[in-house]
């Protein structure tokens, strides 16, 4: 399965924002615990939702590395068979 | 910066939990304990309605004896794991008593609850193997996936369909998947729909584990579990439970319909690289599993306060995380405030419950659970219930 950059990013970001509504603005540096507060359940329902919409599985160690929202991004196309 | 500074927001959470002066939420210290439903917390005598203890059997006196007698015929301790010195007599008899509970081949005997999913878990799925595991699994079950070597894939709680989704992405390697749920989870006390989650485990070719250890005891023909209950007992491949709920010790077990199972001992960590269980605790065990087996008189008592407090609570307007009572009662808060309110409420009025806020419960949801026992008595019972329509007269009970 090949799923372009763009999309894999928007569909990282729609994510985020279905799991933290009250985000404001961010980018690909923000780190997501840190910064952004967000805790464990919150950071797996963003995998669960960028999952059904790429139709991929995504394993959980693959997720542990990801610090910002690039390395999410860039672990999801490594997944989804595009890097 | 130093190593111990990451502890500090969790510092602050254990702060905001307690209000000032009261005694702590967390971590609540238990000054004596004189009964299965009673303790003493700050000096005062209280109900115990949070302990896990369903079937009350921590002071039966079947149980009891057998430990003494087991502390004096062999000691307080085996200083061994079950693969040196460890290995007693107890140990094996307590194995084939609960595969003879269940009609299986094979049982093993870890030492905790916690090192039964650890140990089953992270030997059953290895290297180039996976994991499908329930999202709201218990840490003991996320923490059995991290010892693995396997590749861990988390679904949706409770969705068969999504599970399903997940084993088709897999195709041929869905034969190399163990796929791990709970019967009954221990936070909001909802129920499992196992019957389609082993269908569609098995459309698949996986293997399935269920953890019983909330249901263990409660459910199905001589409380076997809620495998036993809806018949699956033909189906499931693995079941684990713990010894420390509804068996009022501490331990853990796994059975299986499959005789190789056994050969597991040889390569779990968890069961390897640990003392097995002291002499008293395996003798207790023994006798609390006899009794669990014969218990319906227990059980009866337990379903008839569930029933009796969850119609209450029902009444009085809490939401609760589950639609099928069962013997843990969650009453879900929109507000962590609210949650605190009714927990030192029900300690004011001499009820000890447990309080769970995020980032230990699903969906951000903060509450109070109320765990009941079959040696919880009526009028016990009807003074939790009393103080739940005292507390929903003056705070808000509903979510």
């Amino acid at each position: 399965m090949v799923e372009s950059t763009d999309k894999v990013e928007r569909v990282v970001r729609e994510a985020l924002k279905i799991a933290c509504p009250d985000i404001g603005a961010v980018d690909g540096s923000t780190h997501l615990a840190s910064e952004l507060g967000l805790d464990s359940a919150q950071v797996m329902d963003m995998i669960m939702e960028i999952e059904d919409r790429l139709d991929i599985s995504i394993p959980v160690a693959t997720i542990a590395e990801a610090r910002t929202l690039d390395d999410l991004c860039q672990s999801v196309r490594r997944v989804a068979g595009e890097a | 910066m130093t190593l111990l500074d990451k502890f500090a927001p969790l510092a602050e959470l254990r702060g905001a939990l307690a209000a000032s002066g009261k005694v702590p939420s967390v971590a609540t210290p238990m000054d004596a304990i004189h009964s299965a439903t009673e303790g003493v917390i700050d000096g005062r005598t209280v109900l115990l309605a949070g302990t896990n203890n369903y079937l009350g059997l921590t002071f039966d006196p079947e149980c009891r004896a057998a430990a003494i007698k087991a502390v004096d015929e062999l000691g307080t301790g085996t200083t061994g794991s079950r693969m040196a010195s460890g290995n007693y007599a107890g140990h094996r008899a307590l194995e084939r008593e609960f595969a003879e509970a269940f009609g299986w081949p094979a049982a093993i005997v870890f030492s905790t609850g916690y090192q039964a999913n650890l140990g089953a878990i992270s030997a059953l799925a290895g290297q180039g193997e996976f994991l499908m595991v329930d999202a709201d699994s218990h840490a003991s079950i996320h923490d059995a996936c991290r010892l693995s070597m396997a590749t861990t894939i988390r679904f949706r709680h409770n969705d068969p369909e999504n599970l399903a989704r997940r084993l088709e992405r897999l195709g041929e390697e869905a034969k190399k998947t163990l796929v791990v749920v709970e019967s009954l989870y221990s936070v909001l006390g909802d129920r499992a729909p196992l019957t389609e989650l082993v269908e569609v485990t098995r459309q698949h070719g996986a293997m399935i584990i269920v953890d019983e250890a909330h249901s263990f005891g409660m459910y199905g023909p001589k409380g076997v579990g809620i495998c036993a209950e809806l018949g699956l007992l033909d189906r499931v491949d693995f079941v684990v439970g713990t010894f420390s709920k509804s068996l009022g010790g501490v331990g853990g077990f796994c059975v299986s319909r499959h005789p190789d199972f056994e050969l597991l001992r040889l390569g779990s960590r968890p069961y390897i690289f640990t003392a097995s269980p002291p002499p008293p605790v395996i003798a207790a065990a023994r006798a609390a599993l006899s009794r669990l087996l014969r218990g319906d008189d227990l059980r009866a008592q337990l379903w008839k306060n569930i029933g009796r407090f969850n119609a209450a609570v029902t009444r009085l307007g809490y939401r609760t995380g589950s639609k099928d009572p069962g013997p843990v009662t969650a009453l879900v808060f929109g507000e962590r405030q609210d949650a605190i309110a009714h927990w030192q409420g029900l300690l004011d009025a001499g009820i000890y419950t447990n309080l769970m806020v995020p980032p230990a419960t699903p969906a951000g949801l903060n509450i109070v659970r109320i765990s009941l026992s079959a040696a919880h008595t009526d009028a016990q019972i009807s003074r939790m219930i009393e103080a739940f329509e005292q507390l929903a007269a003056r705070l808000r009970p509903a979510a």
